[in-house]
């Protein structure tokens, strides 16, 4: 019953979403197919701009569907602008049309990856199967996050204690400014239920992160939150987000409907061989069988020895609908998988491989083979398909769970004194982008930033946490820290010709913020970063005597002037806003976009919101 | 102290035997640990001793720390301050003029306290040098000569694919720098592998290695401008204009084979290649590159450290006891320091180095002499074990007052060797040739992780003479060999007043020159008893089980676990440099494989353990089936 319904909503789905590769499909948001009907409020447009300093509330008319008009300046600006075309699907409620959106489809377990943009002040939701509330919210500068602050799992307004849920606050709050892309990233399981319907397993966020930040991790959602589309729990839903509270829009939607994988592997007979076969052409030409049998689940246990031994496994492998399978292996010592003849997978400790396979019978071939005492035997085997969830293929007792994580070193400012702390960054999270001479400056606010002392440049910033300094710490360590919470990258290099060369940094005897300093052309610049009143954003200013040329603000794929006079950079990611008297100006070059400003004989003042 | 007193009285009276087995290191040179506050993290880089008697401590977590009673006069408590933080794994710290200097990974920072609290507001770069990123690329100093110039040194980069291969993939890793007070650096010498240790000895500059790629074994160097070392990653810059080095890496690698092996498209790390005929030594080879700069002082690996540290004169004129003007060189691995006692001949340093005291809590880096004459040492070993099993330490060395029975020091004769000892040796004991032992050898020169000793040989003593005071002995040695380490032991010596043995029996002379002079006449030298039987006062080693299957026990074995160094990396269960030989048995390997495994290490098989064995094919292979076999009964229960 419920697969004949999978088939055939997912015959559905083909009208309006795109199908990915890896198994996700895309909402194409070309129109509102793939929604039940709404009363006008949620709308398909093709961009869509939000001014950050504007409230949505405070615009008591319509937020205006940009048609073509003239420049007028007694005009209040618009919290949220928007372009005709498609991609983009925009809710703007108004008295009579503030609809929720239904989804025409359902879902059990399902990954969702979105981005979503909130205007200032504005509030939403996304109803997991329409029943568990991911809240959505301008929460931008909030520092500590509660269950109603975006990516919270929000509450239920039950009075009878054993209805009563109170809701999970984010780990983290990893809002962005109103007004940029955010993306939301989540993997969940739908409650499970027996034959007669009883609950046999809590619905639960497997991981959820906003913005790259981890917000919930194995968490269980034990009941429906506040304003379900039905206050019961079921296997299958709708997604349903809030249309009533304030404009939200969408984009880059896109899931991936998951299903337990019915397949087994059957017909398991092994043939042991031991002996010192240190090769896969010297274990696959291994004679001499020492013993041989048949299994019922995988074990490596019948090789009767720790070390020294071949083993190969058939098997029969039934599948029940075509699909891309994935084989994972993982082992002490070294294995090869054939399926139906073909290698799938080899390697140390591990082997990953993907073949398609129809429905039926397939052929499973495994050498595993171990020569090094010093690693313990051990073996499983775990099939995935695009979607249905990984299944071990071996008997519980040949691979012990071996869960070995080392206590992490976090680090954070005390009292009200800034943290400084000098490592290596990977810029981007990429160690090919190492920068070696950077120092992270953690403030008690929670505002954070890496400066790149070879380059006299502003890296990154980031809001919550610090550091993780484990990689730098534990054991010998590489050198290098994580930033905690949600960053934004700015760029690599100098903000000026020339060579640079960094004479350190001065603290303040009071608020013990530091001022770099650093020659270029044996001029002297100081560049200080600190936070604006509000603790939200970060101000960056540097005052370069005597040099001439220009200053590169930033660099990005894209930089756009918005109308309130903010530059809006990359593709909706952070905002600059100049503060200083020069006259900006984007320059293209080498495929980049550059926001350049003239060096005069004033100090050069940017904020960067993010 | 008391019990020693009570039984050199008994000794005296008695019979001086029962002394000699009851003098411990602990008796002389006793281990303080200073108290630091709970959460406070003393993974020591850098350690100095203030003006005014405090003692600053840079730590690998970027802090420095001002230490204020560390002597804990009337027993009161050292107070910690927070001086700075936020360095990036500071392993160096020197005071001058009122300020601090600290090496960084990526540059030289200058720490200065503008207001007077106790606290740095100005972290001033000195001089940046470039990175690739590379963890292993640790900067080590400075050290800061009279005219305020500074010394720096810079460990290498591994490999990716080849990571047991040093590299210098940036300017100046593999080099010493020298920056003066205004910042300009000057390349000052390069063939640096991993030079923690550096020092200024009475103004010329010493630095110590690690063994590893090209470093047969640790040693201690002194460096001049321009001087090569041996690793010749650094070699990569020695084109740069500013560059006093000419060796050109690639005639270098054209004349020496760095041993670059593929194998099925993946890369094989070189092995020491056994019986190998007339191998490749820095002697030889600076016949090649005249630029090569010897040893001063050979650190044999695993008898004097594995890891060598802190380079540091003895300067406390006494008060440090018997030792003034020597050298002391600290090690991490295996939690010790020795001493070092250098002599310049035909213009060069050489000399002696000992082992001096063991048992620090933790892997030593960094020393200081505080203003009582005391020793500060300042540990840790993070990321690599040691003997010591705390992570980190800051402990004190302070002279009991009463001198240890040691060889102060050996200095090269013409004919032989000059014996010094710190106090009266029994005259008779002394007189005996056979009273004293030992053998000569060098290390290879290669790319392999360490090198075997080699070309060993026993030292023939043709007769020995004894100072009129008791203080000196001259020792008349047949087969000197130029440029090798020579191993001088005492086990028949004695000291006059209380009969107690040398405390540290063995020293090892490098000779890379010996010098001019009037050699003894053979009439000057007391030769062998004329009875055949060796004295009682050497130890002759007790017989061997005569049947190659019966296992020792561990009485018999541990003789030969000792002769062979085996001990200083493992012990039977604890962890220490390398794995507990206990551990080792559960492995199941054979005896057979057990020996080549001796021979040829897979440290790969032990990927938990940080510092790789080097091979011993010096053990003799009835020696090392006798120990396999021993490992092999640890295991129980099969």
């Amino acid at each position: 019953m419920t697969k004949k319904c999978l088939v055939w909503i997912t015959a559905l789905f083909m009208i309006y979403t795109s199908q990915a590769q890896d198994g996700f499909q895309s909402l194409k948001l070309m129109d509102m197919s793939g929604f039940q009907d709404q009363s006008g409020n949620w709308q398909i447009v093709g961009s869509v701009e939000m001014n950050p300093n504007v409230d949505v509330h405070h615009n008591e008319e319509p937020v205006e569907t940009k048609k073509k008009k003239k420049k007028n300046t007694n005009e209040p600006p618009k919290a949220v602008t928007t372009k005709p075309g498609s991609g983009v699907l925009v809710n703007l409620p108004t008295e009579d049309k503030k609809s929720n959106l239904v989804t025409s489809w359902e879902h059990g377990d399902i990954e969702l990856d979105l981005e979503v943009m909130l205007p200032k002040g504005s509030n939403s939701g996304l109803y997991l199967q329409g029943r568990y509330e991911v809240q959505l919210l301008d929460s931008w500068g909030v520092k500590n996050p509660k269950f109603s602050d975006i990516g919270g799992i929000y509450r239920n307004w039950e009075s009878d204690p054993a209805r009563s849920y109170m809701g999970k606050a984010p780990l983290a709050n990893a809002a962005k400014a109103p007004g940029l892309w955010q993306r939301l990233v989540i993997s969940f399981r739908a409650p499970k239920f027996d034959a007669n319907g009883n609950k046999i397993a809590n619905a639960r966020i497997v991981k959820a992160t906003l913005n790259g930040v981890t917000i919930h991790e194995n968490l269980e959602l034990p009941l429906p939150t506040g304003g379900p589309v039905k206050n019961n729990e079921v296997a299958m839903g709708p997604i349903m987000i809030q249309g009533d509270h304030g404009a939200v829009a969408f984009r880059n939607f896109k899931y991936k409907l998951m299903h337990d994988l019915d397949a087994e592997l059957t017909d398991i007979s092994y043939e042991v061989y031991h002996g010192e076969y240190d090769s896969y052409i010297l274990a696959n030409a291994a004679t001499d069988v020492t013993l041989s049998g048949k299994q019922d689940q995988l074990n490596y246990d019948i090789a009767e020895v720790d070390n020294g031994f071949v083993i190969k496994y058939k098997g029969t492998l039934k599948t029940p609908e075509e699909a891309n399978y994935t084989f994972r292996g993982s082992y002490g010592g070294q294995a090869m998988i054939k399926v139906d003849g073909d290698e799938v997978g080899r390697g140390w400790r591990n082997f990953s491989g993907s073949k398609k396979l129809i429905a039926g019978r397939h052929q499973v071939e495994i050498v595993y083979f171990k020569t090094r005492s010093w690693v313990d035997p051990y073996f499983g085997l775990f099939l995935s398909s695009d979607n249905g969830h990984e299944k071990a293929l071996h008997a519980m007792s040949s691979h012990p769970i071996n869960v070995s994580v080392v206590a992490p070193i976090f680090i954070q400012p005390e009292g009200d004194q800034p943290r400084l702390l000098r490592a290596f960054l990977d810029f981007e999270g990429d160690r090919d982008q190492r920068i070696t001479h950077s120092i992270g400056v953690g403030l008690p606010s929670g505002i954070n930033y890496v400066y790149d002392l070879g380059a006299g440049n502003l890296a990154c910033v980031w809001k919550g946490d610090f550091v993780n300094a484990t990689p730098m710490w534990h054991d010998r360590g590489d050198g290098s820290f994580r930033p905690l919470g949600m960053i934004q990258y700015l760029y690599k290099g100098s903000s000026v010709s020339g060579s640079v060369k960094s004479k350190g940094y001065v603290l303040d005897s009071e608020s013990g913020l530091p001022t770099f300093i650093y020659e270029v052309n044996g001029q002297e610049v100081k560049d200080r970063i600190y936070p604006d009143a509000s603790d939200s954003k970060v101000i960056r200013e540097v005052a370069l005597t005597d040099l001439s040329g220009s200053f590169e603000v930033t660099e990005a794929s894209a930089i756009k002037k918005m109308d309130n006079g903010m530059y809006l950079i990359g593709d909706n990611d952070y905002y600059i806003e100049i503060l200083s008297g020069q006259t900006p100006e984007i320059r293209e070059e080498d495929g980049k976009t550059l926001l350049m400003l003239p060096i005069d004989s004033n100090p050069i003042k940017y904020s960067i919101i993010w | 102290m008391k019990t020693l007193k009570y039984l050199a009285f008994i000794g005296l009276s008695l019979v001086s035997i029962w002394v000699m087995a009851q003098a411990t290191e602990e008796d002389y040179y006793p281990i303080v640990t200073i108290p630091a506050p709970e959460g406070v993290l003393l993974e020591v880089g850098g350690l100095t001793t203030l003006p005014d008697g405090r003692v600053g401590i840079s730590t690998r977590r970027g802090d420095v720390w001002l230490i204020e009673n560390p002597y804990m006069q009337n027993g009161g408590l050292p107070r910690f301050t927070l001086f700075a933080s936020g360095l990036h794994e500071s392993l160096g710290l020197a005071y001058y003029q009122n300020a601090f200097y600290s090496a960084q990974r990526g540059e030289l920072t200058k720490l200065v306290d503008t207001n007077g609290d106790d606290k740095a507001d100005v972290y001033e770069t000195v001089f940046s040098w470039p990175l690739s990123g590379h963890y292993h690329e640790y900067s080590f100093g400075p050290k800061i000569d009279a005219e305020g110039n500074m010394y720096v040194t810079a460990n290498v980069a591994f490999g990716d694919e080849e990571w047991w291969r040093g590299e210098s993939r940036v300017k100046w890793r593999g080099w010493t720098m020298k920056i003066s007070p205004d910042g300009e650096m000057t390349p000052w010498a390069t063939g640096m592998r991993s030079p923690c240790g550096i020092g200024l000895i009475d103004g010329e500059l010493f630095y110590d290695d690690n063994q590893g790629d090209w470093i047969g074994s640790g040693a201690v160097w002194h460096v001049k401008k321009g001087s090569f070392t041996g690793h010749p990653a650094g070699l990569r810059w020695a084109d740069e204009p500013n560059s006093p080095i000419e060796v050109n890496q690639e005639t270098f690698y054209n004349t020496f084979d760095e041993r670059r092996i593929r194998e099925d498209g993946r890369a094989v790390k070189p092995a020491n290649i056994q019986n190998e005929e007339d191998p490749l030594t820095l002697v030889k080879a600076k016949e090649t590159f005249p630029e090569i700069t010897l040893p001063a002082v050979w650190l044999p690996h695993a008898i004097l450290g594995v890891s060598n540290s802190e380079i540091l004169k003895d300067e406390t004129n006494g008060g440090f006891g018997p030792f003034a003007g020597q050298v002391f060189v600290g090690d991490q691995g295996q939690s010790k320091i020795m001493r070092v006692a250098m002599e310049e001949v035909k213009g060069e340093y050489q000399g002696v180095a000992f082992d001096f005291r063991e048992n620090f809590q933790s892997g030593v880096l960094r020393m200081t002499f505080g203003k009582d004459g005391s020793l500060f040492v300042g540990e840790t070993n993070r990321g690599w074990g040691s003997a010591g099993p705390a992570n980190s330490g800051f402990e004190r060395v302070i002279w009991s007052g009463k001198v240890p029975m040691e060889m102060k020091t050996i200095k090269a004769m013409p004919d032989g060797f000059e014996i010094e000892f710190t106090k009266p040796v029994d005259i008779e004991s002394a007189k005996n040739p056979d009273s004293y032992q030992g053998q000569s050898f060098t290390y290879k020169y290669h790319s392999v992780y360490g090198s075997p000793t080699i070309g060993n040989e026993p030292l023939e003593i043709r007769g020995v003479k004894v100072s009129e005071d008791g203080m000196k002995v001259r020792l008349v040695v047949d087969n000197l060999r130029q440029y090798y380490i020579h191993e001088i032991n005492t086990p028949g010596i004695k000291s006059a007043d209380d009969g107690l043995e040398v405390l540290h029996p063995r020293g090892y002379y490098t000779l890379n020159n010996i010098p001019e002079g009037e050699k003894l006449k053979d009439t000057e030298l007391s030769k062998r008893p004329k009875k055949t039987a060796q004295t009682k006062s050497v130890k002759a080693p007790k017989p061997l089980p005569m049947r190659g299957e019966e296992v020792l026990t561990y009485e018999q074995v541990m003789p030969l676990l000792q002769k062979n160094t085996c001990t200083a990396c493992h012990k039977v269960n604890d962890k220490v440099v390398g794995p507990p030989f206990a551990e080792i048995a559960k492995r199941r390997y054979t005896t057979k494989r057990i020996v080549e495994l001796i021979y040829s290490p897979e440290p790969q098989n032990w990927p938990n353990y940080a510092t790789p064995m080097a091979p011993m094919p010096q053990v003799p292979k009835e020696e090392a089936e006798k120990i396999a076999a021993w490992i092999n009964s640890l295991r129980s229960g099969d």
